[in-house]
């Protein structure tokens, strides 16, 4: 009896670390989707401005983070304080990624890769999809992303995307929600990191 | 042939265009110089509107922003951005007090010769007094509507941040009321002051978080 209770016990721990909760409580559905797309930054005649609060373990930046698709699958990504003056300027073409600029304080390969991934997956278009899940509202894209994978949260009705979780096998490592009120505009971006203590917010310029 | 005449008529006008603005004479440095340190002065404190523009090659549009700057001597600065977001910094001493939409915020600058640097040039070139700095090769142009100062920095490293700082002066009262900014990629920024009051009375509870 305690030999059950205790694999039983072992069982359950094992079983829980290992499974994600990023799928809990939804159920696996058939999908004929090859992809699934991401279309806030996919008009080439919008400049997509917004306004940018960092948190980094405990200490504040602003800024303003500009985004613009210059081709398919090509975006430039800048950053400037509020003064104007820039602090990064990225750009993201297909796999090839270009630091076309960077102050010198913000230059540290550490630095440079969590802005590169971040940023990377908020600006891809498509990515191909592995699996659909669903629950009552939501219809969830998971993909894959090196050796980590993607989620992509839509609404069923709207089809909106709202919510990016990027995971490991069996831990959650970022998310990025997303409002939108109209068209494909985000309204609000927010950036989350859970291994380390980083959050981004970004909020679109108002139209004057 | 048609093609040649219209790339003289071009060349032409382009010259004629860029002939507007000259270089000044050494006297008419030393009278220019000395009209803006004379205004400089008189100006105890200042308080002006201002619109921001920021100009990335690959945009369709700058960037704007707007707000207010409020200046008194010797050296409190604060800038509000209002539009399209609220966010102000106030440069104090060593120190700038940030108060970005509610998060306010303290950076430190004393150890940061750079930073400093930057920041001396903000205040200095709201009064337009910086043609002693050291630290870069001035240049002076005049035109029709404005007299220009231009500023190259010596420092390689200001160098890599910024590839010229532009200042333009009414003619009339030697106020500055354009300020540029070129990055090294020629990138810039452009802040243009409108609406200036001269030496009321500002409070220094202005200047707190």
């Amino acid at each position: 009896m305690i030999r059950f209770l205790a694999i039983s016990l072992l069982a359950t721990l094992v079983l829980t670390s290992c499974s994600l909760k990023t799928t809990e409580g939804l159920r696996q559905v058939r999908f004929n989707e090859y992809a699934i797309e991401n279309l806030y930054f996919s008009n080439f005649e919008i400049d997509y401005v917004y306004k940018a609060k960092i948190e980094v373990y405990g200490k504040n930046f602003g800024g303003i983070l500009i985004i613009k698709k210059l081709g398919i699958e090509n975006h430039r990504v800048v950053f400037t304080t509020e003064f104007g003056s820039k602090l990064f300027d990225f750009q993201f073409e297909d796999d090839t990624f270009t630091k076309n600029f960077i102050v010198e304080e913000l230059d540290k390969k550490f630095i440079i890769n969590i802005l590169k991934d971040d940023f990377k997956l908020l600006v891809k278009e498509q990515t191909m999809v592995l699996g659909v899940y669903e629950s009552e509202n939501q219809r969830i894209y998971k993909t894959k992303n090196d050796e980590r994978f993607n989620f992509y949260f839509t609404n069923i009705e709207s089809e909106k995307l709202q919510k990016i979780v990027n995971t490991s096998k069996t831990k959650e490592k970022l998310t990025i929600d997303f409002t939108s009120s109209e068209g494909n505009i985000a309204d609000t971006i927010a950036i989350k990191h859970n291994n380390i203590k980083l959050t981004i917010d970004l909020e679109k310029f108002k139209k004057e | 042939m048609r093609s040649y005449f219209l790339l003289l008529f071009f060349i032409v006008i382009g010259s004629s265009i860029q002939a507007q603005e000259t270089a000044m004479n050494t006297s008419e440095i030393t009278t220019f110089k000395e009209k803006v340190i004379a205004t400089a002065k008189t100006t105890k404190t200042i308080k002006t509107d201002f619109v921001q523009y920021k100009h990335l090659d690959f945009l369709a549009d700058d960037v704007k922003t707007s707000g207010k700057m409020v200046f008194k001597t010797p050296n409190l600065v604060k800038w509000e951005y209002t539009n399209p977001y609220k966010y102000s910094v106030i440069f104090k001493e060593d120190q700038l007090l940030i108060n970005d939409g509610g998060t306010k915020s303290k950076v430190d600058i004393g150890n940061s010769k750079l930073f400093k640097k930057l920041n001396q040039l903000i205040v200095n070139s709201v009064k337009g007094n910086m043609f002693n700095d050291a630290d870069f090769t001035v240049s002076f142009f005049k035109s029709s509507k404005y007299n220009k100062a231009v500023f190259i920095p010596k420092d390689k490293k200001i160098a890599g941040y910024i590839a010229s700082f532009e200042l333009l002066f009414n003619k009339d009262d030697a106020q500055v009321y354009e300020v540029k900014m070129v990055e090294p990629s020629q990138d810039f920024t452009r802040i243009i002051f409108s609406n200036r009051v001269l030496n009321n009375t500002i409070n220094d509870s202005v200047f707190s978080n």
